[in-house]
């Protein structure tokens, strides 16, 4: 748990929440050391997404929105979107995630039926059994260099652009629990592989050594001893920037700076579910999707944003050591299933279960550089 | 000697080889019977096995060298002209005024692309057989500095960017591009392009860099072949375009026109899924130069050949500093065709959608255009343009010279001498014939059109010679075939000899064959043509992973100790060293429009780089042979593999 969110604070939070007129609507937010969200800018089907299951987002380095959803992409350029599926070659219409590679432009695109490379138009699919591809269920991808990492329903791949070669690592030559791998994250000289129900493993590329960091207690639903590792085993999404690698799991958040873990559940913390879905690093800040909505925390100050029984928006500050400061805002997301979240210091975007968020920040925040360590 | 003597003689030798041959015959049939585990499909002998070396096969003998000249580069001030002599591991500079050779370098790796910078001080050399881009400095012609690139570098671009200078170099085997900063010299990325990056071309500002694609896409073959012009921001080292020219390919030369906003690029028209029958009524193959506007996004494709005379192989293309003409060098038909750019663009501005769309179809066409034909020497492949517009310079590949002629009357000035020829090497006469389109119905295609440098062009063709309409059949590459007979899929031809003579001169030249000691020369050509390159170098230790590939290749048994048939083992079929026991056999990818079950085994030397696979190209990957199209284990017994083992068994496959 995390120490700095007392008893009080927690009661004083849940006041706030139920009593009429809980709005601190004049409550100065300077102080919150990362971007705060001031209204959302809702997308559903009736502005044009596909569906309403939008899975992942993105801004890529040239500045177009990339959209993943449930039926296929939509990229927006010029400020207008424009539908990419199956009948432009996309191997299958549910996106799950989108990786870019920065150096080219390159949109590398993983979904239930296979792996492709958007470039420059033209789409070029792997699947299991056209390369040697793990499975063709995608969860995750990045790109590091020449390489690109997905993370498959049957292990993890490891594609060599320069030679075109395949690697596969599952529980066959791995120290791997089981070969089910939800997340991947390149993280300069290191590698940080989800397994479902395998914890993390991180990866070392020159030594070609995968280490095993697991849940010391071995439990799914209580975090027995906080900070003693990951939170949980039941890894959903890894997130790193900056030195700080972030664990999403079913049961809680982790973060780990290379010899720390901290651990935070809902109820001992702010977080405000343990359903995570989905982790967006930005600079040392977890931009974190849960089944009940969105937190953001640098691991000391949270703020949470949520849809109340009205069907309002709601955001919380957990500052530490004080209360939770509570207060409506005159937009909610679009949905607090969230999915998939891109952010940066100027603007945020949230997929949900039902439309795609745009999070406006306030003027007043200060950029999340000063977040601490 | 009596009568009798003398028949009991002849006919006891005459017995001793029946008996010869008949012991051979089914001594040899049953070793294999025993050998294979199934009974040989076709004719068999110790030499499907045994004798066999590479080492005694003609393309592992020394061959004469020759100045034949690739790339070419023009100093800024037009008094000097660098020449790439890949087969040398040279470049030359020759005087343009005296038409002399001046300095020659040794530039390891085999020199084929060249740029130079604005300056005119350095010289950016692609080196295609060493995979790296070479530095020289043009005043003391020496190499200061180099880089590993992709493979097969094939040309390289100069451009000044606002982020700094830049080198884009076509990595032909690799299927990429290598964009480079020049100070330092270093990578900055390597995106990935069409099939087989040949030629790249720069707007002058920088801003645009153009690279024609031989092949086309893998992913097209099915839906509609198509290659590709790839579209680079040099400055931001992105892919910002991927053009496509529908059933279009072999596309070896770009050139930007900047006074019209157009980009260049000549290509060859094929129509693979016609039966070759309709090679009589020209609609197999035909050459063009695609136009592409770079203000509209449109890409047209123009004819370049006449209705009764074609010009093959159109390799090259350079245009006037003034945009008036353009020059395409056609290395099958000796000729460099005089587009007049003008006439063109009015035709361009006039034409409707609908007619620019049936342009290529229409061979009357080019006369609107094509003002003249400048004869060349043997097999013009690359072609420049003085920096006033006076002169042009054509690389005459097989002749080792540089044609200089005038650029508005087309009459010939002169020539740069490199070599003597070669004419008395049957190598280099065979390769004359191999690039010549001389011999086949209105001078439509040569060898070279289909097997680009003796390799596959990656399509499949219909031959009508065993019915139309089926037995559609992939291109096999010419490349390692020496000692590899017989040769097509069905294995019926025992000599390179059958298989490039009189039969193919009816299925598919449909004209006269090749005279006998053309024939011999081309025959001799094509076995000296190496396998094709692979990434691996000789000597380089196999990974753990091709390791663990190899011991797949010639396992006996599965994992679980369960014995592999001797029919089903890889090694049965493939055996080393040239990975072909050279019978046909069923691997249960008869097809329903295919007459027959078995094919030839192929070998296996540079598999790495000649998809598609199988008889009909249907597999576009290695693993989809086994993901795909392994029906029953027949193909290898596979089912047990996993795809790590998968992987590993690819991994080795690659490195043959």
């Amino acid at each position: 748990m995390n120490p700095g969110i007392t008893l009080p604070a927690l009661v004083a939070a849940l006041v706030a929440t139920l009593a009429p007129g809980y709005t601190l609507r004049a409550a100065p937010v300077a102080d919150v050391p990362f971007p705060v969200i001031e209204r959302f800018e809702n997308l559903g089907m009736k502005e044009g997404m596909p569906s309403h299951k939008v899975h992942c987002v993105l801004t890529a380095s040239d500045g177009k929105l990339w959209v993943g959803t449930y039926k296929g992409i939509l990229v927006r350029e010029d400020g207008k979107f424009r539908k990419i599926g199956t009948e432009n070659g996309l191997s299958h219409p549910m996106v799950m995630c989108m990786a870019e590679d920065t150096r080219n432009g390159d949109m590398w695109i993983g979904t239930m039926r296979g792996l492709n490379r958007y470039s420059a138009g033209r789409i070029t699919t792997y699947t299991q059994t056209s390369c040697g591809m793990p499975n063709n269920v995608v969860y995750g991808v990045d790109v590091d260099g020449a390489t690109v990492w997905v993370a498959t329903a049957a292990g993890l791949g490891e594609f060599n652009l320069k030679t075109g070669g395949w690697s596969i690592y599952d529980h066959n030559n791995t120290v791997m629990h089981e070969p089910w791998v939800y997340a991947v994250k390149s993280a300069k000289d290191r590698v940080f592989v989800g397994v479902w129900g395998g914890g993390i493993l991180e990866y070392d590329p020159a030594s070609k050594v995968f280490k095993e960091h697991r849940d010391p207690d071995r439990d799914f639903h209580f975090d027995l001893f906080p900070d003693d590792g990951p939170v949980a085993d039941i890894t959903s999404w890894i997130a790193w920037e900056d030195g700080i690698m972030w664990q999403g799991t079913y049961f809680g958040l982790s973060r780990y700076d290379g010899s720390r873990w901290r651990t935070w559940q809902e109820k001992k913390s702010p977080l405000i579910g343990n359903f995570v879905n989905f982790v967006w690093a930005h600079r040392r800040v977890a931009w974190v999707g849960t089944d009940r909505g969105l937190s953001v925390t640098d691991g000391n100050t949270w703020v949470n944003y949520r849809t109340n029984e009205k069907g309002e928006g709601v955001v919380e500050i957990a500052r530490p050591g004080k209360p939770v400061e509570s207060r409506g805002m005159e937009t909610h997301l679009a949905n607090d299933f969230v999915l998939g979240i891109w952010a940066d210091d100027h603007e945020a975007w949230l997929a949900t279960s039902d439309g795609l968020s745009h999070a406006i920040f306030s003027e007043s925040q200060k950029p999340a550089a000063t977040a601490a360590r | 000697m009596n009568l009798r003597a003398l028949i009991y003689g002849l006919g006891g030798v005459g017995l001793a080889i029946l008996l010869g041959w008949l012991g051979h015959h089914f001594g040899s049939t049953t070793h294999i019977r025993r050998k294979i585990g199934q009974e040989p499909l076709a004719k068999a002998s110790c030499f499907q096995c045994h004798f066999v070396s590479t080492k005694r096969l003609p393309w592992a003998r020394p061959r004469p060298h020759h100045d034949s000249p690739a790339g070419l580069a023009l100093s800024p001030d037009g008094k000097r002209i660098y020449v790439a002599l890949d087969d040398r591991d040279e470049v030359a500079e020759a005087d343009v005024a005296s038409l002399k050779v001046l300095r020659r370098a040794r530039v390891a790796g085999g020199p084929f692309g060249l740029a130079l910078n604005p300056e005119g001080s350095s010289l950016f050399v692609a080196c295609k057989n060493g995979d790296r881009l070479a530095v020289l400095e043009t005043a003391g012609l020496t190499e200061t500095g180099s880089l590993g690139v992709g493979l097969g570098p094939a040309s390289v671009a100069f451009c000044r960017t606002a982020k700094g200078d830049r080198l884009v170099v076509a990595n032909s085997i690799s299927d990429d591009l290598s964009i480079l900063s020049v100070s330092p010299l270093a990578e900055l990325t390597r995106p990935a392009a069409g099939r087989e990056p040949f030629a790249v071309t720069a707007m002058p500002d920088g801003s645009r860099v153009f690279v024609a694609n031989r092949l086309v896409g893998l992913e097209t073959l099915r839906t509609g072949p198509a290659a590709e012009i790839t579209v680079v921001d040099p400055g931001t080292t992105r892919v910002v375009r991927r053009d496509t020219l529908d059933s279009a390919h072999l596309s070896e030369g770009a050139s930007v026109v900047p006074a019209r906003s157009w980009v260049l690029v000549p290509l060859v028209k094929v129509r693979n899924q016609v039966p070759i029958t309709q090679v009589a009524n020209g609609w197999v193959m035909s050459s063009g130069l695609a136009v592409t506007d770079l203000k509209s996004g449109e890409v047209i494709q123009m004819p370049l050949d006449e209705a009764n005379d074609y010009f093959s192989d159109p390799s090259a293309v350079a245009v006037d500093p003034g945009a008036r003409r353009a020059f395409v060098a056609s290395g099958g038909s000796d000729v460099v065709s005089v587009v007049d750019l003008e006439r063109l663009a009015k035709w361009l501005g006039r034409a409707s959608v609908a007619e620019k769309q049936e342009a290529i179809y229409d061979l009357a066409l080019s006369s609107e255009y094509v003002i003249g034909r400048i004869p060349t020497k043997r097999n013009p492949r690359q072609v420049v343009v003085s920096g006033d517009g006076s002169k042009i310079f054509v690389a005459e590949r097989l002749e080792d010279t540089v044609l200089v002629a005038d650029a508005r009357t087309l009459q010939p000035l002169g020539r740069i001498v490199l070599g003597d020829g070669g004419q008395s090497d049957p190598i280099r006469r065979g390769e004359r014939v191999f690039t010549s389109s001389a011999y086949t119905f209105q001078h439509q295609f040569s060898c070279r059109s289909c097997h680009p440098d003796g390799h596959v062009d990656g399509l499949s063709y219909d031959f009508d010679g065993d019915g139309i309409g089926d037995n559609l059949l992939d291109n096999r590459s010419l490349q390692g075939v020496a000692g590899t007979e017989p040769f097509k899929w069905n294995g019926k031809n025992p000599t390179l000899e059958i298989q490039c003579g009189p039969r193919f001169a009816r299925v598919l030249m449909r004209t006269e064959p090749f005279p006998a000691a053309q024939l011999k020369d081309l025959t001799t050509f094509i076995q000296s043509l190496p396998p094709p390159r692979i990434a691996r170098h000789a000597g380089d230790k196999l990974t753990q992973s091709e390791e663990r590939g190899r011991a797949i290749f010639f396992a006996t048994k599965t994992p679980d100790g369960k014995e592999i048939p001797l029919a089903r083992r890889c090694v049965t079929c493939h055996p080393p060293p040239l990975y072909t026991v050279k019978l046909p056999f069923n691997v249960g990818t008869k097809g329903p429009f295919d007459s027959s079950a078995a094919f030839d085994a192929p070998h296996l030397l540079g598999i790495a780089d000649s998809a598609p696979y199988l008889h009909d190209g249907r597999a576009q990957t290695l693993e989809e042979l086994w993901t795909i199209y392994n029906t029953n284990d027949m193909h290898g017994v596979s089912s047990y593999m996993n795809k790590i083992q998968l992987n590993d068994l690819i991994d080795y496959l690659k490195t043959l």
